[in-house]
């Protein structure tokens, strides 16, 4: 038990872990994260399969790995609790009487006699020690006094703060991991959507897009309501960067889209040989349009927003998103199908139209337009506030320990004849040379006192 | 008055700094580090005035893309070498750390970067842009400051067993590395890691995803921890704690520069 104990306080294994830890972390960014199995093995061939029964592929959420920071987290709450106990002792109670040996090997120290009264220079160096904001302990023996002068003690707990940061910051992972939740919801303007493991539900009023002038987007706006028992409780304009929390619950501008099944596109008609004629018309997917003073009929079967055609020959919209717009066309005179085919807003001159009759008619997809559609996360994630409040440690722990040092000095007065012998030393945790210079004021000081 | 114009004066302030620099380093007279050291200070205020500019004349922080980062980097170094030099007197890093510096302008000022400001995209619109950034990457110049003292005073060192010695003595240049980690530790800290969660939580609605530009700085952040706990603990000091400093801020510069180009992910601004 002692030295199982013994093997969880050593630094050794603490800078073991850091390096393994780093070094797994390392191999997570190089190897793409939660792939396919399939493309791990286009990707690196047989390798693949063994990263991925070696869970290299979701490394970070691997057990391996879960297991690394577990042994690291015990390794941090067994070193500072082994070192905490000492330190407080030291910090609340002090040993104040002590050997003139334990002065004589420090590194700042002075050893002199005054020509004045024990009490008299205990006085003086108290009165010393106080202005410069030590706390003072004081033994005394019948002709001896023991002073133990300390500032910044919590310099010593900076470390401690550290690692008690870390450890909440894991507790806070651990937390978020295990009982947070995230979804994405996608909204039309009006939807209303009820949020997995909550009493609200929430409405899109508004979504918008804004744009800076060179076309570039510059945000995406939401008006969110929240609706709890079928009233509105509160409404909020979200945007990237700024969510809306409601009881536990925040609700981000994640992405955005469109609802294409309703796209209606814009056609302009032209007549190859006649280059006044220009005919406009608007025509929803699926309905058909009657092109005016002419005896034909356009109708729009699809539109599909990125046309692609895939390696099995087939059309497919590679994404939801505008890249290269189609739609396929039918025109009609009378009974009698004309013609049929695509057209690109970006391709106008690529159109492939079959002809099934002799005609004039050219055709350009000019505009589309569906409605937008908002995608809101919504999250839930129970451990963020041990993560705010492990930062906090941490970053108080850090200030500490390096910029708020420590410094002890420890003295013993002794009387003989009339005569005060004054041995005194200094310790400082950091920065000694600070201390050194003012140990040496408060020495001068108290030499030129009388 | 533009931005460019100020930018290019700055780089020419820095090129003329690093050359009496180096020549001091020749010649050994203090004067021409005393002129080398007026000459970077210069620049620092041209390059201030710059930044500056360039922040109205985008009406968004310094720092969105490659170019202005970079630039951005290379201030801070100096204001970092700047503050290191008139606490503790390092003129021989002086020309070396000017390399850098160098390094950083001319790699800014490469045809490869973009220099025309853009307006925001909107997951950077947030005042954590500044925070976040800003103090990453003066914790980084510190860094910087940590690994050309290191580099310094593993050739020392060696010089040293051979008996020579030369201005700076190593003992010098190891705390002084040190005292740069300590100042580069806690910022980075706050700026990259801290900062960086607060930012990622409002932003992508999460505190941390493993994306890699923040889990190599998590990396870069164990290498440092590595260096304090191997020097205050286990009392490493010298050659192996020169080495790991020098790991750490290479670890910082892979964070930087080489997650952008290398890995991809949700990180992809800068």
């Amino acid at each position: 038990m002692k030295s199982l104990l013994k093997f969880f306080c050593s630094v050794k294994l603490a800078i073991f872990l850091l390096i393994i830890i780093t070094l797994a972390s390392m191999l997570g960014t190089f190897i793409p994260q939660h792939r396919s199995l399939d493309e791990y093995v286009a990707h690196y061939g047989q390798w693949g399969n063994l990263f991925n029964r070696l869970q290299i592929t979701k490394l970070y959420q691997s057990l391996w790995f879960l297991a690394l920071l577990c042994l690291f987290a015990l390794n941090i709450i067994v070193c500072t609790l082994t070192r905490l106990a000492p330190k407080l002792r030291k910090a609340f109670h002090p040993k104040v009487e002590m050997e003139s040996k334990e002065i004589s090997v420090l590194k700042i120290k002075e050893k002199f006699k005054k020509n004045i009264s024990l009490d008299k220079t205990n006085k003086e160096l108290k009165r010393e020690l106080s202005s410069r904001h030590y706390r003072l302990k004081e033994a005394k023996r019948e002709n001896k006094i023991f002073l133990l002068a300390r500032k910044r003690i919590l310099g010593w707990f900076g470390a401690d703060f550290v690692h008690i940061g870390i450890l909440i910051i894991l507790v806070g992972g651990i937390i978020s991991g295990a009982g947070g939740f995230r979804k994405d919801l996608t909204f039309s303007e009006g939807d209303i959507r009820g949020i997995p493991g909550a009493e609200f539900k929430l409405r899109l009023d508004k979504f918008e897009t804004e744009y800076y002038s060179n076309g570039m987007v510059k945000d995406w706006k939401s008006t969110l309501t929240v609706i709890e028992n079928e009233k509105p409780i509160l409404s909020k304009v979200i945007e990237v960067n700024h969510p809306l929390s409601y009881k536990g619950f925040v609700f981000y501008q994640s992405s955005y889209g469109w609802n294409w099944t309703n796209t209606s596109v814009g056609i302009w008609v032209r007549k190859r040989k006649d280059p006044s004629f220009l005919r406009k018309i608007d025509v929803t997917v699926g309905e058909r349009a009657r092109l005016e003073s002419e005896n034909i009929h356009i109708s729009v079967l699809h539109f599909i927003p990125d046309f692609v055609i895939n390696e099995r020959n087939e059309i497919i919209s590679r994404s939801l998103q505008p890249n290269n717009p189609a739609a396929f066309i039918e025109g009609w005179e009378g009974d009698e199908k004309i013609m049929s085919g695509w057209i690109f807003s970006k391709f106008p001159d690529f159109a492939r139209i079959h002809s099934e009759k002799e005609t004039d008619l050219s055709f350009e997809l000019k505009n589309f337009k569906a409605d937008q559609l908002s995608v809101i996360q919504a999250a839930k994630d129970p451990g963020v506030n041990f993560i705010w409040a492990g930062c906090t440690f941490l970053m108080i722990g850090l200030a500490f320990a390096f910029y708020w040092p420590t410094r002890e000095i420890k003295v013993i007065l002794e009387e003989s004849q009339g005569k005060t012998e004054i041995i005194a030393g200094g310790i400082a945790s950091k920065s000694r040379e600070a201390l050194q210079s003012e140990f040496e004021k408060i020495m001068t000081s108290l030499r030129r006192s009388r | 008055m533009n931005e460019s114009l100020l930018f290019l004066a700055t780089f020419i302030l820095y090129i003329i700094s690093a050359f009496y620099y180096f020549s001091f380093l020749f010649k050994k007279r203090e004067n021409l580090a005393k002129i080398g050291f007026s000459f970077s200070f210069a620049g620092l205020f041209i390059h201030t005035i710059a930044l500056v500019l360039r922040t109205f004349e985008s009406g968004h922080a310094p720092f969105t893309n490659m170019y202005e980062s970079l630039s951005f980097f290379a201030w801070s170094s100096i204001l970092a070498y700047v503050i290191i030099e008139f606490k503790y007197k390092i003129r021989k890093a002086g020309p070396y750390f000017m390399l850098i510096v160098i390094a950083l302008m001319a790699l800014a000022s490469s045809p490869l970067m973009p220099k025309e400001a853009t307006p925001l995209v909107p997951a950077l619109q947030s005042y954590w842009l500044w925070l976040h950034v800003s103090v990453t990457l003066l914790g980084e110049a510190f860094f910087a400051i940590a690994f050309i003292t290191s580099i310094m005073y593993l050739v020392a060192d060696s010089k040293e067993r051979k008996g020579i010695k030369s201005g700076l003595s190593s003992g010098k240049l190891d705390s002084v590395s040190y005292r740069c980690i300590a100042v580069g530790f806690p910022l980075f800290t706050l700026g990259g890691l801290v900062f960086g969660m607060v930012w990622a939580y409002y932003a992508w609605g999460r505190f941390w995803s493993w994306d890699p530009k923040e889990t190599w700085s998590l990396i870069t952040w164990f290498f440092f921890a590595l260096y304090l706990h191997t020097r205050i603990v286990m009392g490493w000091k010298g050659r192996r704690s020169a080495y790991v400093a020098i790991i750490g801020f290479l670890a910082a510069l892979f964070t930087y520069f080489g997650v952008n180009y290398l890995l991809a992910g949700l990180h992809s601004y800068a």
